[in-house]
């Protein structure tokens, strides 16, 4: 690599502060020609902030920024589009209520649109890029893995000679993630410079060139990849020595519980994934990993179980009970925690305080009120020695919910779900977004419940974290549970085709 | 008499159409213009301050729309630029409109002693087309604002579904961070259909004084702002379905005028064809169903940076 | 966290005052344009108001209703739902006092009869409210259309049964007869206009705020509206919150019609009042929904609304009733701005302290 070449864009001492942290501080680094430039580091550390100030999604507080060496001003996303850059977000911004041309051509075609040639050179530049795709599909018809390549064909109407994408393996198999990267290789041999924003370290060493490490919102090492290795940038990741939880075997049961059992369990959906014959055991101290493509009818599976969402024919037993016709609040007074995937959608109401957050899922149970009057003091008790209990970084018991970390949010909900599991866990992703010491701490707390004897029930994208934690481990495709396996069956790969929704062993009985 | 009732109907729907249609392209942008019930006032009352001043509607209905895009641009500003409660910062403007108008109408008149009256917009029947049977007196013997109408609806569909700007604005309603990232000012985008719904909101509103009664009072748009609003929840957010509803209660409020002539006193209930089109519009909302609303109507869009 | 709590109310009083009088000064100065000395005319209805208890006391018979009405709106606000019909349930209250008034008077004690009004005017506000929330629950029909349309209605209503069931016996105007003085809600100050409807108020007020922060109920409500979802999936049913909140704000805006009807007016009149419904959609924003601070808002309002008044009555001066709707319209717009210079200020506060810490690592 020529370093006297001028550089594609320089970023100068960028500083950006929000209002409840620092996002970046004084980053400088530069992004050349033809090279696929990995941005590597925990969740929070910083990568996409400092992507969107460059792409003018964000505007920074110091700092400039150098295009072949001359200032530039980046103010807004066409800034950055008329420079060249193009971005495609971690959550894709398609509007999922327009077709697959529409949104490709949004931005970039001016004045009278005739969308029947605009399809055609859609479905051309399609076909140019091998992209199976159909132009006039509507976006929320489409699996996550073609909406990216939607985004990746956009950011090709928009000609660019900088592309940036945000933790783009996220939501895709291992097959797929293979296939971007070579995609990737591709583009930049043709000239074109890409940055990879990711936190996995397997998929920095394949595909970059050189790698930026960040950390806490600074620049911790910029490698180039051939020089380094994977426990280098671990440790420029991390700054500090993490000990994994350990997990211990799993102990004979004496209950005479006998734990969930999910039964021909179906349901209709119409926006969403259909669940289709789901059959599963859960033993008490027992953890079911199900691993899968997010958006495969894992969220459905949570909220069918949990009495949110109705079902067209199955049952549900927990502990010889059948649950399959009470409602979420009866099911809630049987013992059933879930931390959904999303907290502040589905869990918290950010702006009430702690408390309140504790008491939300209680409201109907006599334990903190007396003649409908919330009985507060007792409430701020729990609710504090659930602070302390959890380690939770809070002022008090009536610190507002949205002013804590993500993590520390996090921690707050594990405690009330596993309070009120004293049957069924049921976790979605429970460590999406967190970082590494957040999540050891998630971890601590599930094996710590499935030690209390729970049933649980792990739903997770990251497959390192469902092989560390399952007991089995179940792979869900297309509302389908396709198999049930030990560990010690599956591999990266052979996990992988399952979750693409290659059966691999049709012949293999489906555990129960 | 039918036809005479139709006819009616096609007058009233004029201001309706200007209304509902614009509220459309800016629902569509993402921002619920509730402060139309002002914007038609304003307009009302500018139309008929031009009109009296000047001594010609043209000037009249040119200040209208200065009136309207003034309100509009005062609630782009608060709602979009500031995020305030769309919901909440209509119904502000919407009563400091009614104190401008009657403020600002004694600063200009005083206290009349009779009550101030211009000249109606004269209706120009359309040479031939007029002469048509039963079509001729439907469409074609009207004022200038219902051809206007005529020729601004086809347009106006033709640039939300047709141009990069329609495609824009769909954008910005559905998923204003998508528009973002594709180069697009959202903000200014929604605040320039805030301003276009602002300019023909003050036609509308002229029309009920310049083009109908020749007169102004402050209770004249009694709600009508409203109706156009619900038009554009109730025809889908779709312009086809806006000239639809539009129609709807162009007829019911022709009905209402109807019956109000023909209906004497006593115990026979007048006043509920007076409420029909208010009735109408509470039964066609429960019933509605399957709404396409966009993803992000009345949501503000915050850049975190 | 004090400190910020207190830079907190800070901003927000200094803000709200601002607006308050920002509102109220170009109101003044737009006098000006009449050729009125602003300054003469307001410190002249000022003076009245500090020198002339029965006017003072109209500030708080004006604020009577308005907290009711308020009250209407900010107790569906919490739930994330807007009652932009207390208008109409205002109106459907004031028929209910009205017709059961003149029914009873003289038949049974003051006591009794102001209970039972009391009552059915509460429940008729309810049953319009309740309707609006029925609508939401089974249909999931927009409450905001609805509600605004409803007023048109029910004001169609009243208009239809003043020109004929309830019309004065004279029947001249429609209009109903007065109620006897035993139908009349008793004097709270000697000399004054002001009436026992100011303390059903306050009470009414205080007890929304216990319902709101200390209850179990209050607490669904309040988390309904702050998320749905979540509360959905914590087993509160938001379809009922709906129902409850709207029959509880359609009651509110109910008692309002009966403290007007047996307290001020003691006869229905056609038009009354018509901007109470948008008043207490302005004061319930102003207070910030708070039940408490809407006692103190409506006060603030009944005071422009007094002030204003007192104004048209200075000889000479000829000053326009229309002042007080400019003035609350103002004085509203600014108090939404003020909204955002708060979140402004306070966002700059937090990333200078973050630039501060930055600096000093």
């Amino acid at each position: 690599m020529a370093s006297l070449e001028t550089p594609l864009f320089s970023l100068k001492n960028i500083s950006k502060y929000f209002t409840r942290v620092v996002a970046n501080n004084n980053i400088s680094f530069d992004i050349r020609r033809g090279e696929v430039l990995a941005l590597l580091g925990e969740n929070g550390a910083g990568k996409s902030t400092i992507m969107k100030i460059l792409y003018g999604l964000y505007q920074m507080d110091e700092g400039e920024i150098l295009k072949d060496g001359n200032p530039i001003q980046i103010d807004s996303p066409k800034d950055a589009i008329k420079n060249g850059i193009a971005m495609i977000q971690q959550h894709f911004s398609l509007v999922s209520a327009h077709t697959v041309t529409e949104n490709i051509i949004l931005g970039s075609k001016r004045g009278r649109i005739d969308l029947r040639t605009a399809s055609r050179e859609v479905g051309e530049m399609a076909d140019k890029y091998h992209f199976d795709l159909d132009p006039n599909a509507l976006i929320r018809d489409l699996d996550v893995g073609v909406q990216q390549k939607v985004e990746i064909l956009k950011t090709m109407f928009q000609e660019a000679q900088l592309l940036i994408m945000d933790e783009p393996t996220a939501v895709l198999t291992p097959q797929e993630s293979e296939n971007l990267m070579i995609f990737v290789r591709q583009f930049a041999a043709a000239g074109h410079s890409v940055i990879f924003i990711t936190h996995k370290l397997k998929e920095v060493m394949s595909v970059a060139d050189r790698i930026i490490v960040m950390r806490d919102g600074e620049v911790h090492g910029d490698l180039l990849c051939q020089e380094t290795n994977e426990s280098e940038l671990s440790r420029l990741m991390i700054g500090r020595d993490l000990i994994a939880p350990h997990k211990p075997e799993a102990v004979k049961q004496m209950d005479d519980k006998n734990g969930l059992v999910v039964r021909h369990l179906s349901s209709k959906e119409k926006e969403t994934v259909s669940l289709s014959d789901i059959n599963f055991t859960i033993k008490p101290g027992e953890i079911l990993g199900v691993a899968g493509v997010s958006g495969n009818g894992q969220e459905e599976l949570c909220e069918v179980l949990i009495g949110a969402r109705a079902h067209t024919t199955g049952q549900v037993i927990l502990n010889y009970e059948d649950l399959t016709d009470l409602s979420l609040r009866e099911r809630i007074a049987k013992g059933i925690g879930y931390v959904p995937v999303n907290r502040y959608r589905d869990a918290f109401v950010m702006s009430m305080s702690l408390a309140e957050n504790m008491f939300l899922k209680s409201t109907y149970d006599p334990v903190w009120q007396r003649h409908g009057f919330i009985n507060f003091s007792q409430l701020n008790r729990q609710t504090d020695a659930s602070i302390l209990e959890y380690n939770i970084k809070a002022p008090g018991a009536d610190a507002v919910t949205g002013s804590l970390s993500g993590g520390n949010q996090q921690k707050m909900l594990l405690a009330r779900e596993v309070r009120l599991a004293k049957s069924l866990l049921i976790l979605n992703q429970p460590t999406r977004g967190l970082d590494l010491g957040a999540i050891n701490n998630v971890h601590t707390t599930i094996l710590k419940a499935r030690e209390e004897n729970k049933c649980i029930l792990l739903i997770s994208t990251e497959l390192s974290e469902i092989f560390m934690l399952s007991d089995r481990i179940a792979v869900m495709y297309k509302g389908r549970i396709v198999g049930i396996y030990e560990p010690k069956e599956l591999n990266t790969e052979r996990i992988g085709l399952l979750m693409a929704g290659f059966d691999d062993h049709q012949d293999e009985e489906v555990a129960l | 008499m039918i036809i005479n009732l139709l006819s009616r109907a096609i007058t009233m729907s004029t201001p309706l159409f200007f209304g509902s249609v614009s509220e459309v392209v800016a629902e569509r942008s993402g921002v619920m213009v509730t402060a139309i019930e002002g914007i038609f006032l304003l307009g009302a009352w500018g139309g008929f301050v031009g009109t009296y001043l000047w001594g010609n509607a043209i000037f009249g209905l040119l200040l209208a729309m200065i009136c309207g895009i003034a309100v509009a641009a005062i609630y782009g500003v608060v709602t979009i630029f500031m995020k305030q409660h769309q919901v909440v910062t209509g119904t502000a403007l919407n009563i400091l409109a009614i104190g401008f108008c009657a403020f600002f109408q004694r600063v200009l008149f005083g206290i009349p002693q009779i009550p101030l009256q211009i000249q109606p917009l004269s209706v120009i029947p359309i040479p031939i087309l007029s002469e048509i049977p039963v079509l001729g007196e439907l469409f074609f013997n009207k004022n200038i604002l219902t051809y206007v109408a005529y020729v601004i609806i086809p347009i106006i569909h033709y640039m939300l579904y047709h141009t990069s700007l329609g495609l824009a604005i769909r954008s910005s309603g559905e998923n204003p961070q998508a528009a973002d990232v594709a180069g697009i000012n959202v903000n200014r985008l929604r605040f320039l259909t805030v301003l276009f719904a602002g300019m023909m909101g003050g036609i509308a509103g002229a029309f009920y004084s310049v083009g109908f009664l020749g007169m102004f009072t402050t209770n004249m748009i009694g709600g009508r702002g409203w109706i156009a609003f619900a038009i554009c929840f109730l025809g889908n957010w779709q312009i086809t379905g806006a000239v639809i509803g539009t129609f709807v209660f162009g007829l019911a409020e022709a009905l209402a005028i109807y019956m109000q002539s023909i209906g004497g006193g006593g115990f026979f209930p007048n006043e509920l064809f007076i409420a029909f089109p208010y009735i109408l519009t509470i039964v066609l909302t429960v019933m509605r169903r399957n709404f396409s609303v966009p993803a992000n109507l009345g949501i503000p869009y915050i850049k975190e940076g | 966290m004090k400190r910020i709590l207190n830079a907190t109310w800070r901003d927000m009083v200094l803000t709200n005052f601002a607006a308050i009088v920002a509102g109220i000064v170009l109101s003044g100065a737009l006098l000006l344009f009449l050729g009125i000395d602003p300054i003469f005319v307001f410190s002249t209805s000022i003076r009245a108001i500090l020198t002339d208890g029965y006017t003072a006391a109209d500030i708080l018979l004006k604020a009577t209703p308005l907290i009711m009405t308020a009250l209407a709106f900010a107790f569906t606000y919490k739930a994330n739902l807007f009652n932009i019909g207390a208008q109409g349930q205002f109106y459907m209250g004031a028929i209910a006092a009205i017709w059961l008034s003149l029914e009873l008077q003289n038949r049974i004690p003051t006591a009794l009869l102001l209970l039972i009004v009391l009552i059915v005017a509460l429940a008729a506000g309810a049953l319009i409210g309740g309707l609006i929330g029925f609508l939401k629950e089974r249909f999931d029909s927009n409450e905001f259309l609805v509600s605004m349309m409803s007023s048109y209605v029910v004001l169609a209503l009243m208009n239809y049964l003043l020109r004929t069931f309830l019309k004065e016996t004279k029947g001249e105007y429609p209009q109903t007869d007065p109620i006897a003085r035993s139908a009349w809600l008793p004097n709270l100050i000697k000399g004054t206009r002001l009436h026992y409807g100011f303390i059903i108020s306050v009470l009414f007020a205080v007890l929304i705020w216990v319902l709101l922060y200390k209850t179990t109920l209050g607490f669904r409500i309040r988390a309904v509206g702050q998320n749905s979802r979540a509360s959905a999936l914590s087993g509160i049913s938001p379809t009922k919150i709906y129902v409850i909140a709207f029959l509880i704000s359609g009651a509110l805006a109910g008692v309002a019609g009966f403290t007007e009807m047996n307290g001020v007016q003691h006869m229905l009149i056609q038009d009354f009042n018509p901007e109470m419904g948008a008043a207490g959609l302005g004061i319930a924003i102003l207070a910030n929904a708070n039940p408490i601070g809407i006692i103190f808002a409506s006060i603030l309002y009944g005071a422009l609304n007094v002030i204003g008044t007192q104004m048209g009555r200075i000889p000479g001066a000829n000053v326009p009733s229309s002042i007080v709707s400019l003035m609350q319209g103002f004085v509203m717009l600014f108090v939404i701005m003020a909204y955002y210079a708060r979140t402004k200020i306070a966002s700059r506060r937090e990333k200078n302290k973050r630039k501060r810490e930055a600096a000093l690592s």
